[in-house]
């Protein structure tokens, strides 16, 4: 990137925050102001070694459609969400604790070189959520703050980088409903430029007193505002714990992955993909518990809301997370916008299920069915040997995969036969 | 301070009430045999715990604490208080509801067995401590009341959550409760910063 365009950019994030409100007290108002915060230590993680041997040996073990290979990328402590930069120079992914990871693939051959953290001047809580504009503005949504990062995949090389409010801290909710679970947000950028964030709800099933706090906000729903944080209003109603969305690349229509209910045993109620087709549809929750399952909450209670019904039901407590339309080359033809998600794997549930990479694919009448792509992440004695939690697409048309448990990126290419 | 919280605390210890609501003898007094099966039986129950808390109690996932090595008497007493509805969480709500008091016993014995052992981040000494918590929660952030958890090595963001929830009410306790609410967010992030940075290794000592 020259220097010019950087200057553009920052010119513009500056035209653009003249909204957004005071600074949080902390580095964040000296970055926002180009100022040096003194930082100069990287948390830098080792790649290769023992660790990574023993990750390999799993990924021995996945199965994938013919022609498919999988391998490791990187080595990325609590690797959650991923954004790709736009000129294919830097990685960023989230995680539920207070970090951000930049990972670079310096050399080209498709295994990073170096994981380093991201802004290690600012002090994130709950940056689980990063996504790009396509112009190359970093937007991270945390638990209760949003910032943007222009040039991110420039700046990233010093501690200090530019850093501003999008939503300032205790702005996205009402800081007494903050909670630690359901609590990853995910972001992304929509055809119509605007800043697209879910809000989970903290409780299995949302109880009555809450219902219309949360509706208000968001919460339990998925919110837009324009990328100077004006203009918010609430897109999606109805959900319970949303950790994935994405645009279809040509009808620019949203979809969603949703975790649905637990303790109404094993096989219900089933997990789901959403589709959206206007702004202010409402899907369900707490009236449903998933798909047309009632919850035992609000058992035989009017549903005082036209509900949409999931697009895709996938199978019971998976807990189906980051999803992204396939828009690559590398894949055969059968592939192009298709969804690949990640489920994370079922917590309570007797026998694990998930802990594999999803594909859905939609035909011609919007129809969708889905099927497994990658798995083998769970063992012969059901445990798990790693968590997939998103996935997103290189400039190269490969995907890769983030697994929080065992802390990494995999790579998926296709060679054929 | 010290010795005036260790005071209040020691007399709130009875307030082991819900042992008194069971008819089971209290797992501290258990005779070794009890206890062997006991460790069967909850490892057992363990096995719903450990997607998230692992089967030694080293938690998988950020949100959940490292339950290896604490106090019978803390598990069982907040495995209750999730079973009651007294403390709430989306998902530590839904397993508790469906555990008798002979399964909160097992898998609290279970979890209780392990041995933690902490090591202080390179370049810290047990000086840089806060000394408002170092009282009940030890320097290392492993505790030697029963009524107290460990800290050591949770994730930052974990042990600010439980400061919040005592602030709002949405936890209580004799003793946390007041000094959550005078902590200042600086005090706050300071403390969990400082137990989150203290590693640990969770051993098994049957496996010796």
């Amino acid at each position: 990137m020259n220097k010019r365009l950087i200057g553009a950019t920052i010119a513009l994030v500056l035209s653009g925050t003249a909204h957004a409100q005071a600074p949080a007290p902390d580095n964040l108002e000296k970055l926002s102001n180009f100022q040096s915060t003194g930082t100069t230590e990287f948390t830098v993680i080792e790649q290769g070694g023992d660790y990574a041997a023993g990750i390999k040996k799993t990924l021995d073990g996945i199965t994938l459609p013919p022609g498919f290979k999988i391998g490791l990328y990187a080595i990325v402590p609590d690797a959650r969400h991923i954004a790709v930069g736009p000129q294919g120079v830097v990685v960023f992914v989230g995680t539920r604790k207070d970090k951000v990871w930049s990972v670079t693939d310096r050399n080209k051959d498709r295994v990073a070189d170096e994981v380093k953290d991201f802004a290690p001047s600012l002090r994130f809580a709950i940056p689980n959520g990063p996504c790009f504009s396509p112009d190359g503005m970093l937007y991270i949504a945390e638990q209760n703050r949003v910032l943007t990062f222009p040039a991110a995949e420039f700046f990233y090389e010093s501690p200090d980088v530019a850093a501003f409010n999008v939503i300032k801290q205790g702005d996205l909710i009402p800081p007494a409903e903050e909670s630690y679970n359901h609590t990853a947000r995910v972001c992304k950028i929509g055809p119509d430029g605007k800043l697209y964030i879910s809000l989970g709800q903290p409780f299995n099933v949302s109880p009555p007193e809450k219902l219309d706090l949360y509706r208000d906000h968001g919460i339990g729903g998925i919110i837009r505002i324009n990328t100077d944080g004006t203009e918010r209003e609430v897109y999606t109603y109805g959900v319970r714990n949303s950790v994935g969305h994405d645009f279809h690349p040509e009808t620019g229509e949203l979809w969603w992955t949703d975790n649905q209910v637990d303790g109404m045993g094993d096989e219900i109620p089933p997990g789901e993909i959403n589709h959206q087709t206007a702004a202010g549809q409402h899907f369900g929750h707490p009236w449903y518990g998933g798909g047309d399952v009632r919850t035992n909450e609000y058992a035989g209670q009017d549903v005082p809301y036209d509900v949409v019904m999931p697009a895709v039901e996938t199978v019971a407590h998976a807990a189906d997370l980051g999803m992204s339309f396939y828009t690559g080359k590398m894949f055969p033809a059968k592939y192009k916008n298709a969804i690949f998600s990640a489920q994370h794997g079922s917590w309570n549930r007797t026998t694990p299920v998930g802990a594999r990479v999803m594909v859905t694919f939609i035909d011609a009448e919007g129809n969708a069915s889905i099927e497994p792509f990658a798995e083998g992440w769970i063992d012969e004695n059901d445990e798990y040997l790693g968590r997939p939690v998103d996935v997103a697409q290189l400039r190269d048309g490969s995907i890769i995969v983030s697994d929080d448990l065992a802390g990494a990126l995999y790579r998926i290419w296709y060679e054929g036969n | 301070m010290r010795i005036l919280m260790i005071a209040l605390l020691g007399g709130l210890l009875p307030a082991g009430v819900l042992f008194a609501q069971n008819s089971d003898v209290p797992a501290s007094k258990a005779t070794a045999d009890q206890i062997t099966d006991d460790l069967k039986d909850g490892r057992k129950v363990a096995g719903m715990c450990r997607t998230c808390h692992g089967l030694d109690g080293k938690a998988r996932i950020p949100i959940a604490p490292h339950i290896g090595g604490e106090t019978v008497d803390y598990l069982m007493a907040q495995l209750h208080a999730f079973k009651s509805g007294e403390r709430e969480h989306e998902m530590m709500t839904v397993v508790a509801r469906g555990l008798s008091a002979a399964q909160i016993r097992d898998v609290a014995t279970w979890f209780n067995h392990f041995d933690v052992v902490t090591t202080l981040p390179a370049g810290k000494t047990e000086d840089d401590a806060p000394e408002l918590c170092v009282g009940c929660h030890g320097v290392n952030g492993i505790s030697d009341l029963p009524d107290a958890p460990n800290l050591a090595g949770e994730t930052n963001i974990y042990i600010e959550t439980q400061i919040k929830a005592f602030r709002t009410g949405k936890r209580k306790h004799d003793v946390m409760t007041p000094i959550a609410k005078d902590l200042t967010d600086a005090e706050m992030q300071q403390a969990s910063d400082w137990y989150s940075q203290i590693n640990i290794k969770i051993t098994d000592p049957s496996e010796k």
